[in-house]
């Protein structure tokens, strides 16, 4: 589904971000990426949705390589591609149930939703999703005031409302507390059983143990593994910490 | 009193010892020296004689004296520049809205489309915020004549410049997550500024709106002077015409209309906060 082939990113100051990376998700998996700060984590995920433009290699989503589109076309293809992030990025000032919605903006013309509006169809369709996640109850209140863990599952429920093969996910519970947290990524889990092939950057080494069918573990911009998640010894995490750190 | 406050590469601190305490000293004293003299320049460029207030105080009470009792015979009469006043100001806010938000959209740097539409937005945006609104209505009354029109000409053009700055700050500021989020979702960019960026500012440009909607009423007074109609320029007339009872009653009438305005829009704004 999400297959990327020899990605690398070197930036401007000649810092090598990513080097010849490769990894693979599978519809109905769910991958866990393991690294410490600076390792690349975050690199990874801006070359895959190509809010940065890789310096050499290939992303792609079932047989579209992003890396060799621009604007209009890129767009496209990428509207199987969603993204949540630590924060839940949502409109605070509109309502939970619109939030979602707007994450089917991109499938609709340009006329019917320049002013504001959303097709009712899609309005009907994100209190589906928003029933998926668990907060159908909360349809009509202001995001502004929801929790975090409240708000990352509505920034959930607009990923899927763009209906998703891919779905990216960067310290999707950095902010959370724990119960929250894994909420959060038995959702994950339940989506990637979906039919959806999942790739999350976290932090929580237990959560990755926990929820993930595979893990990798990035080191300074280097794959350091890719194992399924029964494979993965404590020793090879914490040398991926360790490594950073020295 | 010492200041001693150790800086990198000096050897000792600031004002610690005699010296420092000189230095600290003549320091003040030029200061005040200089606010004395900035004070004192003041008073003769603005001639400044208080003892002509005084000996000339009688002339003002002659006019009070006369300006009483208002002359409220004349309210039906003020009725019509009253709405006027009113309405050059609302047009100028529209006008002022409708070229603005566009403008400042151009103008904000995390939103504009390119460098070059950036700095002829603030170019625009300059212009007309630099030249007061009282030219803006002389050039207008050349160009269309006297009346109400050229007075909301002048307060659109002069919001414009207001409102664009101020708009194009409130885009700048804000927080750019939802917005680079709905981007990935593959809105288009016109979507993203309808679902987005309007959303998240819209209380904030209405609140500025407002406010300015409330600076163009007393505008739109001082415009009537000018030739602009409304009630300014039946103020005018009737300073003119020395018929001071009705000066007095359109005084109370432009009172109630500033204060009125003033406690709307500061209610609506608190609302919208």
């Amino acid at each position: 589904m999400l297959r990327v082939c020899g990605l690398s990113q070197r930036y401007p100051n000649g810092k090598l971000a990513l080097a010849d990376f490769e990894l693979t998700v599978e519809a109905g998996e769910l991958v866990i990426v393991l690294g410490g700060n600076g390792s690349g984590k975050s690199t990874l995920l801006r070359c895959i949705t190509r809010t940065l433009k890789p310096s050499a290699g290939q992303v792609w989503l079932g047989g579209t390589d992003l890396c060799a589109l621009e604007g209009e076309k890129l767009r496209r293809a990428r509207l199987e591609l969603a993204m949540i992030w630590q924060h839940a990025s949502l409109v605070r000032r509109r309502s939970v149930l619109t939030n979602v919605a707007t994450g089917a903006l991109g499938r609709h013309s340009t006329f019917r939703t320049a002013f504001g509006r959303l097709p009712v169809s899609e309005l009907q369709e994100a209190r589906g999703h928003l029933a998926d996640v668990g907060l159908a109850d909360l349809a009509e209140q202001r995001a502004g005031t929801l929790s975090g863990g409240q708000a990352q599952r509505v920034a959930i429920a607009r990923a899927l409302a763009q209906r998703p093969r891919v779905l990216l996910a960067d310290e999707p519970v950095a902010s959370l507390d724990p119960e929250a947290a894994e909420e959060i990524m038995r959702l994950l889990q339940r989506l990637a059983r979906s039919r959806i092939a999942v790739l999350c950057v976290l932090h929580q080494v237990e959560l990755a143990y926990a929820f993930a069918d595979r893990v990798i573990g990035i080191r300074a911009g280097r794959m350091a593994f890719n194992l399924p998640r029964d494979q993965v010894s404590r020793d090879a995490v914490h040398r991926l910490y360790i490594n950073e750190a020295a | 009193m010492s200041l001693g406050i150790a800086r990198p590469g000096l050897e000792r601190p600031i004002g610690s010892g005699a010296w420092g305490r000189g230095v600290a000293i003549a320091i003040r004293c030029a200061l005040t020296l200089l606010a004395l003299g900035i004070v004192i320049q003041m008073f003769i460029v603005v001639e400044a004689r208080p003892q002509d207030l005084v000996t000339g105080v009688h002339g003002m009470a002659d006019i009070i004296r006369r300006a009483l009792p208002p002359d409220f015979s004349k309210l039906s009469s003020a009725a019509w520049p009253t709405l006027q006043t009113l309405d050059i100001a609302l047009f100028g806010t529209l006008v002022g809205i409708i070229i603005a938000v566009p403008l400042a959209l151009l103008a904000a740097a995390n939103v504009t489309p390119s460098r070059y539409a950036y700095y002829a937005a603030r170019a625009v945006i300059g212009l007309t915020r630099s030249v007061p609104d009282l030219v803006w209505a002389l050039l207008f009354v050349t160009a269309v004549g006297l009346g109400p029109f050229p007075g909301g000409l002048a307060l659109g053009v002069h919001s414009v410049g207001m409102l664009g700055r101020l708009f194009a700050e409130t885009i700048e500021q804000m927080d750019m997550a939802p917005i680079h989020a709905l981007e990935l979702t593959g809105a288009r960019r016109i979507q993203v500024f309808s679902h987005g960026i309007i959303p998240t500012v819209l209380p904030t440009l209405l609140g500025i709106s407002l406010y300015r909607m409330d600076e163009n009423i007393r505008s739109s007074l001082v415009l009537g002077f000018v030739g602009a109609g409304g009630i300014g320029f039946q103020l005018l007339t009737a300073m003119n015409l020395f018929q001071y009872q009705e000066v007095s009653l359109l005084l109370i009438i432009i009172f109630v209309i500033v204060l009125t305005a003033e406690r709307i829009s500061a209610a609506l704004r608190e609302r919208l906060a």
